[in-house]
């Protein structure tokens, strides 16, 4: 036995030759290249005609053999429908954790390749891709498998119809430094310039309240003044028109909460039992009930985003109580993301209600959505409403628009185009959606 | 019983299994030492060729299941032997006889596409990934293409 362990010891294993990628330290997750290169297909325009498979496959084995390809055309003649079957490079190939003999690596500039030394055919690869993309040649059995030519795709410069685009990824990386700028300003405006606003302001002839606070204030007092209600039009109007973009845009306490992200950005999650969205309208419930049992703003005084906004200024009551809000809410934040704002938030709650209502959507997996590969519209999500393991059984989730605070993370973080904003009544079936 | 001896007769014949030198260049390419911790030259494809021409009892010997048929000692092979032939056709014989079959089946076509013990392989390595991801892993490949050609187009 001792004579056993020495020798093994002492022999050279896999381990040494060939490391995975994560234990070489070459390739951590957050140096992942930004942009992601891919060949975006079509369904619709692809008349099924075979050219990619034979171009392939003289690239492929010098000879037009569609069964030497690396891409795949399915021809459905019942639906007449044609569906191209390729490697979408993913972000986290699962063949590279299947192949036994780690033939298969992720280049630096994001290409999936397969190592032909020493990959040995035994088509693992295909067992564990979702997509069965690496294909098996019935002849010689060996593995192809798309390396994107080296980055000049022959499928794609001889396809006659354009149904295959090569993408190196697409960048809406200026909705990030916009949004960042929108929402430092009016954290400036709301809490610095402009005291005790948001809950209510009149500058002139302009008036401007919070919902919530005029309902409890309706509630409370039982007396319907036509400029309050006037006055949240604006914010409503814009809700209609954009979602929740107060939420994600210009709440001074998001913004506040995303800042408390970025120094937290290890989530431990938060027991199920606490989990439900309806709980803001509870709240709420229990906001405008409570104004009108007790005949004061019961909510007011200890709201969050109030307490954000009158915490500086001549008249500002920096008391530890409202600021000891502040706090243990930013403390939850080490659970998830936006956890005031996900399940508790009243203000989001009524802002919620018109959302619903309001003429745009968020939609995500349009044909350009790679699917199970890459996710990251999910990871990036503060409201965490986009369901990964739809996106990852290939089908597109739907983005609820009450839940959804239009913050766009998901369009600058997209790499691929795939994730957009539509309007209420375009056509967009989960999975085929309008270019 | 007899007619089973002569489908090995014939599945050793077919594969060149009688000309093998046991140089062991099969072993040394052989991914399953890789994918088993338990690989020992029981079975490695030359342990198999050995057994299956030395004794009768190769056809219930679970070690024919952990191939992944992937031809890798045949293209090293000075003899030309197939290793993966032989195993193919074991198989065949075992399940014929029922006595044996260690294939996954396909929950959607119902087609044998990989032995349980590789099956068993790739599940232990992807057990990380979320429960959905593994579920593909219950189809067979040209099942999973159309499955995601229907959810697609």
């Amino acid at each position: 036995m001792q004579e056993q362990t020495n020798e093994q010891n002492n022999s050279i294993t896999l381990e040494d030759l060939r490391p995975r990628p994560e234990e070489k330290k070459t390739f951590p997750d957050h140096f992942m290249p930004r942009l992601h290169p891919g060949i975006l297909f079509d369904p619709k325009k692809c008349t099924g005609c075979g050219t990619c498979e034979m171009v392939c496959s003289l690239r492929n084995v010098s000879k037009i053999a569609p069964a030497s390809a690396s891409i795949k055309v399915l021809r459905d003649e019942d639906s007449v429908k044609n569906f191209a079957i390729l490697c979408q490079h993913c972000r986290k190939p699962l063949c590279i954790e299947a192949c036994p003999t780690r033939a298969i690596e992720k280049g630096e500039d994001g290409i999936v390749r397969i190592n032909k030394l020493f990959c040995v055919a035994c088509g693992l690869c295909t067992i564990a891709c979702p997509e069965a993309a690496p294909l098996q040649d019935p002849i010689t059995g060996e593995i192809n498998k798309c390396d994107l030519c080296d980055g000049d795709p022959q499928c794609v410069k001889y396809c006659p119809s354009g149904a295959l685009i090569l993408t190196k990824g697409k960048s809406f990386r200026w909705i990030k430094g916009l949004r960042w700028f929108v929402q430092t300003i009016s954290f400036l405006l709301l809490v610095v310039v402009l005291i005790g606003t948001f809950c209510s302001l009149k500058a002139g002839a302009l008036s401007l309240s919070c919902p919530a606070g005029v309902l409890q204030n309706i509630a409370s007092s039982g007396v319907v003044v036509l400029v309050w209600v006037l006055s949240t039009f604006l914010i409503i109007g814009l809700t209609i028109l954009a979602g929740r973009f107060f939420c994600g845009w210009i709440c001074p306490f998001g913004f506040f909460l995303d800042l408390v992200d970025k120094i937290t950005p290890k989530k431990i999650g938060l027991p199920s039992f606490f989990k439900s969205r309806m709980a803001k309208y509870g709240i709420l419930i229990g906001a405008v009930g409570g104004s009108c049992a007790f005949g004061f703003q019961v909510f007011c005084p200890i709201c969050p985003i109030g307490s954000i906004c009158r915490s500086h200024g001549a008249a500002g009551t920096l008391n530890g109580a409202n600021m000891g809000i502040v706090a243990a809410l930013a403390g939850l934040e080490v659970t998830e993301r936006r956890v005031w704002c996900r399940y508790f938030c009243p203000v989001g709650a009524i802002l919620a209600l018109f959302a619903k209502i309001g003429l745009i959507k968020i939609v995500i997996g349009a044909n350009q959505c790679k699917k199970f590969s890459c996710v990251q519209c999910a990871e990036v999500c503060p409201m965490g409403i986009i369901d990964a393991n739809k996106l990852r059984e290939g089908i597109s989730p739907e983005i609820p628009m009450t839940e959804c605070i239009t913050c766009m993370r998901c369009i600058d973080r997209c790499p691929y185009g795939a994730a957009k904003i539509r309007f209420r009544w375009q056509k967009t079936i989960p999975g085929n959606i309008e270019l | 019983m007899a007619n089973g001896k002569d489908m090995i007769a014939e599945a050793k014949r077919s594969s060149g299994a009688h000309s093998c030198v046991e140089c062991g260049r099969c072993v040394a390419v052989c991914p399953m030492a890789e994918m088993y911790s338990n690989f020992s030259i029981e079975m490695s494809p030359r342990g198999v060729i050995k057994k299956a021409l030395t004794g009768n009892d190769i056809i219930t010997d679970e070690n024919i299941w952990y191939c992944t048929e992937c031809n890798a000692g045949t293209d090293v092979c000075p003899q030309g032997v197939s290793c993966r032939d032989l195993i193919r056709g074991l198989r065949e014989i075992a399940i014929e006889e029922n006595i044996v079959e260690d294939l996954k089946h396909c929950t959607r076509c119902g087609r044998q596409f990989v032995s349980i013990p590789v099956e068993n392989f790739v599940f232990e390595r992807l057990r990380e990934e979320p429960p959905n991801v593994l579920d593909v892993l219950e189809l067979c490949p040209s099942c999973k293409r159309e499955v995601y050609m229907l959810r697609n187009t």
